[in-house]
């Protein structure tokens, strides 16, 4: 993760859309081919409709992308992928590991501060920034906990802690 | 007059409460940058679950509104419009704050989107009963049209590809079809048992609108981005409200233009804010001061802005067709209560659907006495750090999505779907038309299956869509839309390709 900003991202190249686009593609196929390849199609005719549109339209897409007419997508670029990365390893070991194993709000708790933390521009090795980071993630889940928890009477997963 | 019986349901302590909550956190949202209105009424759905359908429907009403009058603040202080219905208020407002007159453009952008908001609802009060009685005639292939404009007109106005915005909304229609079916319960899509009971609207909402801005807060790492923010000193009210009032003209263009494009579903307040600023300007005797910080600039932007927020939710009350992305989740906020809006909406949900109506004139009142006294709380918001703000709005929701069914396949699905949004952004695709395909989807499908039963009885499926004055003119309007895209886009890339060579 770099501490620069990222610049105004420039066009994506033809192979990066050309392969996002195929993604699309290959899933309009799939949804085309569960919808047509059934027994009793009555419960398909909708998805049958918008289907065969979706397969047309992906396919411009690719053809699109390969001409490189596209010019207002910005893709993802390095710099921005390695920005972005620990951020969403922090969303999804929150969401599917830490939640449900940890607690709700143990985890909330955690997940927010790392994210926080990492992302802060402000110094690792200064006290004052943990103290205020500690002190703004306590802040924020204790309101979590008053409005879901004795609120609105949401049961949360205890897990190990709380 | 039947909307005056119903202002008693407005005026309890509960309501005012939830009135007053909705427009202070409306606001609060509204003014920090990197929050979109269409996210934070999103956030605020699964608050309204405990609520009866009335209270829960003005407190998304009411942030709907002070969200986009509360999006000025960052556009005036910052020159970072809160939301994109403010990008015309930071032309003048902006340069009024660089001035030392910060405070007098807030208050001036509050009053005016008051005046804006009232011109606007009131046109909701008398219109949508009117065109839900003629809506009542509509049959299933005329409803099938209908849904089916409604992803065309969002696809193709909030996308910058034709073909890509169309695309987000078979997608958004395909995972409308993901569980069982609407007419025998059959099961569809299900590759893995999380899915069985479908993809739930609210935790989909949440995740496409919301963690696709989490991770943007991301993308500059720990970079510092320091904003220059004017500092707001104090400024005469009074004074102010007399200099709004004084700008007629522009309060009358701000008005009409916000009203009319209202009107027009997926035009959106960031054509009503330019449109009216580009009219204001043409018709005003001081045309060479817009741009350098005159205050009739701020009044017809943001008149015209608010007033769009009324008007948009006719077509969502009267032919669940929503005029705006915001109102899309709006859309969501009915569902979720059991209150399917469209031409039956005044007969079988009445009291609920004036209150709503009601509440938002009321909102506009308030929004303009809380606007005036957070204005310099409120510019204490936009300091807050994106960090802060990216990490806070991911625990909400999670918390959001999984107490919609207190499920965490919801909050599973609502990361992956944003997530997925995120990357697919980067691409081109918007997260608007997928969200109303799933929205749509169902309504879509089963007017299609009801239509085709009906069609087989009387003289074939094709005469029973495709004949008949009232399907063609929806069909004409579908071709319109995607014409008139269509050739936008052409004529916007063959000048591009200009100007690049």
């Amino acid at each position: 993760m770099t501490g620069e900003p990222v610049p105004e991202t420039a066009t994506a190249g033809r192979l990066q859309q050309a392969v996002a686009a195929a993604i699309v593609l290959v899933a309009a196929c799939w949804i085309a081919f569960v919808s047509f390849d059934v027994e009793d199609p009555q419960p398909y005719l909708f998805p049958q409709l918008f289907s065969g549109v979706m397969v047309v339209l992906a396919l411009i897409v690719v053809v699109r992308a390969l001409r490189g007419v596209d010019r207002t997508v910005a893709g993802i670029g390095g710099r921005t992928f390695r920005n972005i990365a620990p951020g969403l390893a922090v969303m999804l070991f929150y969401v599917f590991g830490l939640a449900e194993w940890l607690g709700f709000y143990s985890a909330a708790f955690l997940a927010m501060l790392v994210l926080y933390s990492l992302y802060d521009p402000s110094p690792h090795r200064s006290v004052r920034s943990w103290a205020v980071r500690l002190a703004v993630t306590a802040g924020f889940i204790a309101v979590i906990y008053a409005v879901f928890a004795q609120g609105l009477k949401v049961h949360t997963p205890d897990g190990a802690l709380f | 007059m039947e909307f005056l019986d119903h202002f008693g349901a407005v005026f309890t302590w509960s309501s005012m409460l939830i009135l007053c909550a909705g427009t202070v956190g409306g606001l609060l949202l509204g003014a920090t940058p990197g929050l979109s209105p269409t996210m934070a009424v999103a956030l605020l759905i699964p608050f309204t679950f405990h609520m009866d359908p009335a209270q829960g429907l003005m407190l998304l009403g009411a942030a709907y509104t002070s969200t986009v009058a509360g999006g000025a603040v960052s556009a005036i202080l910052l020159n970072i419009p809160g939301a994109p219905a403010n990008i015309a208020t930071a032309l003048d407002g902006n340069m009024m704050a660089r001035m030392g007159a910060g405070a007098r453009a807030l208050q001036i952008c509050f009053i005016s989107s008051a005046i804006g908001g009232v011109i606007g609802i009131l046109v909701l009060i008398f219109l949508t009963p009117v065109l839900a009685a003629w809506a009542l005639k509509f049959g299933p292939s005329h409803l099938f049209w209908v849904a089916i404009l409604g992803v065309t007109i969002i696809a193709t106005l909030d996308s910058k590809s034709v073909v890509k915005g169309l695309l987000a909304g078979c997608i958004g229609l395909w995972i409308a079809m993901i569980g069982a079916d609407t007419i025998q319960g059959v099961e569809r899509f299900i590759f893995t048992e999380e899915l069985e009971g479908g993809i739930n609207i609210i935790a989909a909402l949440i995740g496409l609108f919301a963690i696709p801005q989490v991770i943007e807060m991301l993308e500059g790492g720990r970079s510092d981005p320091r904003r220059s923010v004017f500092e707001v000193r104090r400024a005469n009210v009074w004074r102010s409200a007399l200099e709004t009032v004084s700008k007629l003209k522009a309060l009358a263009i701000g008005g009409i233009v916000g009203t009319v494009i209202g009107l027009i579903p997926g035009a959106g307040g960031q054509i009503a804010g330019l449109v009216a600023y580009d009219q204001s300007r043409r018709f005003s005797k001081v045309r060479e001061k817009y741009g350098t910080g005159e205050s009739e600039g701020v009044v017809a932007a943001e008149s015209a802005n608010n007033a769009m927020v009324g008007p948009s939710l006719v077509p969502l009350l009267t032919l669940s067709v929503p005029g705006s992305p915001t109102a899309a989740v709006l859309l969501g906020g009915l569902l979720i209560h059991g209150i399917f809006p469209g031409p039956d909406l005044f007969q079988q949900h009445a009291a609920v659907a004036y209150a709503f109506i009601n509440s938002m004139l009321i909102g506009q009142i308030l929004m303009l006495v809380f606007g005036l006294a957070i204005a310099g709380v409120s510019a204490m918001v936009i300091r807050v750090k994106p960090p802060i703000l990216a990490s806070a709005i991911l625990v909400l929701a999670v918390f959001g999505s999984y107490s919609v069914q207190h499920s965490m396949a919801d909050v599973a699905i609502m990361l992956a779907l944003g997530v997925g949004m995120y990357f697919l952004a980067q691409y081109g695709f918007s997260p608007a038309p997928l969200v109303l395909g799933i929205i749509l989807g169902p309504i879509a499908e089963y007017n299609y299956v009801q239509g085709r039963i009906l069609g087989e009885a009387q003289d074939g499926i094709a005469a029973y869509f495709l004949t008949g004055w009232l399907n063609l003119l929806l069909i004409g309007l579908v071709a319109l839309s995607l014409g008139f895209s269509l050739y936008t886009e052409i004529r916007a890339r063959t000048d591009t390709g200009e100007a690049a060579a």
